[in-house]
């Protein structure tokens, strides 16, 4: 079999589309799988899931092209990192022949306590100068390409200085790590807190974006909220807003795959291939709208 | 001078795994820099649903048989035992840990629930890793030949029969009869099996923790067989 580091893309053009693999659902996603380019796999689900999941999963290796995504390491504590981790780490993104690895530029834990929830950095210079050195001993350890995922967060730390594309870029422009754009992320949180969302994609280095991850949430209102907050649950439909912004960022980026990550109401398979179709109509218009362009400026020169 | 990232990390982490965090309780941490106290809370509600899905995922029938104390019991275990790791099997012993402690002190409700819980806990670790096998032991293994009991068979000496509550089909309820439960993974099977053996397969099971010289455990002229048996069951393996 071909190996299927090389190219993500379908046809080496367009993105490839496919969903990240949940356990709960993999009899169907087998029955489905050509109905996706690629599947995302979760890495520690291969590090610490069950017999009967680590066999599923690696047996998916050569059917379909994989990717690597990461939940466990918790770049952003302010404490080392936890290199046997990223060891085992390396070997699972070897045996999956994924392109690359993405983790979240967040943390979830510190030292004796975990939340298992994404939670933000404050954006300074002196945060990013900690994270850029704690990427390069990612790379270092898993020589495969390195991606960091924006994140959605309710809160911000009230002494941070820079915009969130400031600080992505800052750190993947010193470390060559490239980006995976969680597009649900930035519609969520240019909702939450009242930025655009175009800016923010305007914002981002070319070429940074290298996967795309779309999803859709819910609205959670109560009382003690100043105002209804949009919650990245994995749980329903993308809404339509995003598949906006995921045609926006098309148009000025050129990510390998785009993956849709479902984690609650898994039994609603019909919403997942709508999505995936909705998806693919948005590449499909992103390349005619660059064709079209393309064919306009030859026609020009 | 602010305080380094490192320490105010911590103190939101404590925060959003508090009582008062994830259940509104109280005042809660006074020093947050200014963060919505509202906003962590929702953070707080996400980071525990995603932990107790863990855990029940591992042990839905003893959460079933919880009923009504649900309730009490999550928060008792939220307050005493903070989450450590995002594992799900980890979290699942840290809860029955923390039941079965509980359990010393109050009378568990129906009686049968720590004997499901222990069944439960067993199929997981039984499905959780192949790899874990005490390697280091075999390393240092002395003995060239010999029987044991497979590293992927549990054995549960329980106060009820709870198989029913694992086999709906058998439509009964668990009764109160010592049961020695044999939780395995079959060859072949992906999932994990519970059985009942007789009292002396049981005891000789868990006299087999470690290698051993068959004749030292020379029991009559039906152990060859009984051996045989077991070792086709996939319940003891034998090294020539």
């Amino acid at each position: 079999m071909a190996d299927d580091r090389v190219s993500m893309t379908t046809g080496g053009t367009m993105p490839a589309v496919g969903i990240g693999y949940r356990a709960a659902i993999n009899r169907w996603t087998r029955e489905n799988l050509h109905r996706f380019d690629a599947l995302e796999i979760t890495v520690d689900h291969c590090l610490a899931g069950s017999k009967t999941l680590r066999s599923a999963i690696f047996d998916l290796v050569g059917r379909i092209p994989l990717t690597a995504h990461g939940v466990g390491l918790s770049l952003g504590t302010d404490a080392p990192l936890d290199l046997a981790y990223l060891d085992r780490v390396a070997e699972v993104v070897e045996r999956l022949r994924a392109p690359a690895y993405s983790e979240h530029l967040a943390f979830t834990r510190v030292p004796g306590r975990e939340t298992a929830a994404l939670l933000p950095l404050p954006k300074t210079e002196e945060v990013a100068e900690s994270i850029i050195a704690k990427v390069r001993t990612v790379q270092s350890r898993v020589p495969f390409p390195f991606l960091l995922e924006n994140i959605t967060y309710v809160f911000e730390w009230p002494d941070s200085k820079m915009s969130d594309a400031e600080f992505l870029n800052l750190i993947c422009r010193e470390t060559g790590a490239g980006l995976l754009l969680d597009i649900e992320n930035v519609y969520l949180n240019a909702t939450n807190h009242g930025f655009d969302p175009h800016a923010f994609i305007d914002a981002l280095q070319p070429g940074l974006v290298k996967e795309v991850h779309m999803a859709g949430g819910v609205t959670i209102s109560n009382a003690s909220l100043a105002k209804p907050l949009l919650a990245d649950s994995h749980s329903h439909p993308v809404p339509d807003a995003a598949l906006d912004l995921l045609k926006y960022a098309l148009a000025r980026h050129t990510p390998s795959v785009i993956i849709l990550e479902r984690d609650d109401r898994l039994e609603a398979g019909n919403e997942i291939l709508d999505d995936i179709a909705r998806i693919r109509a948005c590449v499909g218009a992103a390349r005619s709208r660059k064709t079209h362009g393309e064919a306009l400026v030859g026609a020009a020169g | 001078m602010a305080k380094p990232l490192l320490e105010r990390q911590v103190s939101l982490i404590e925060h959003m795994s508090s009582e008062a965090a994830i259940f509104g309780r109280g005042d809660g941490a006074a020093d947050l820099e200014g963060i919505d106290h509202a906003l962590l809370r929702v953070e707080a509600r996400f980071s525990y649903a995603k932990r107790m899905e863990k855990i029940i995922a591992v042990l839905p029938q003893t959460f079933a048989l919880l009923g009504s104390a649900e309730a009490p019991v999550v928060r008792a275990f939220v307050e005493g035992c903070p989450q450590t790791t995002i594992s799900r099997l980890e979290n699942a012993r840290q809860f029955y840990r923390f039941l079965s402690l509980r359990w010393k002190r109050e009378a568990p409700d129906p009686a049968y629930i720590c004997d499901v819980a222990a069944c439960e806990m067993a199929c997981a670790e039984l499905d959780a890793d192949d790899q874990e096998p005490d390697r280091a032991k075999d390393e240092v293994c002395t003995i060239r030949s010999g029987i044991r009991r497979c590293r992927s068979v549990i054995l549960r000496r329980c106060a009820y029969d709870v198989r029913p509550i694992f086999e709906p089909q058998l439509k009964a309820a668990p009764v109160k009869r010592e049961t020695p439960l044999v939780i395995a993974l079959p060859r072949g099977s992906d999932r994990p099996q519970i059985f009942e053996v007789i009292p002396a397969v049981f005891d000789l099971l868990a006299a087999l923790d470690d290698w051993t010289d068959p004749p030292a455990l020379f029991m009559g002229q039906d152990f060859a067989r009984l051996l045989a048996d077991l070792t086709a069951h996939g319940l003891i393996e034998v090294r020539p």
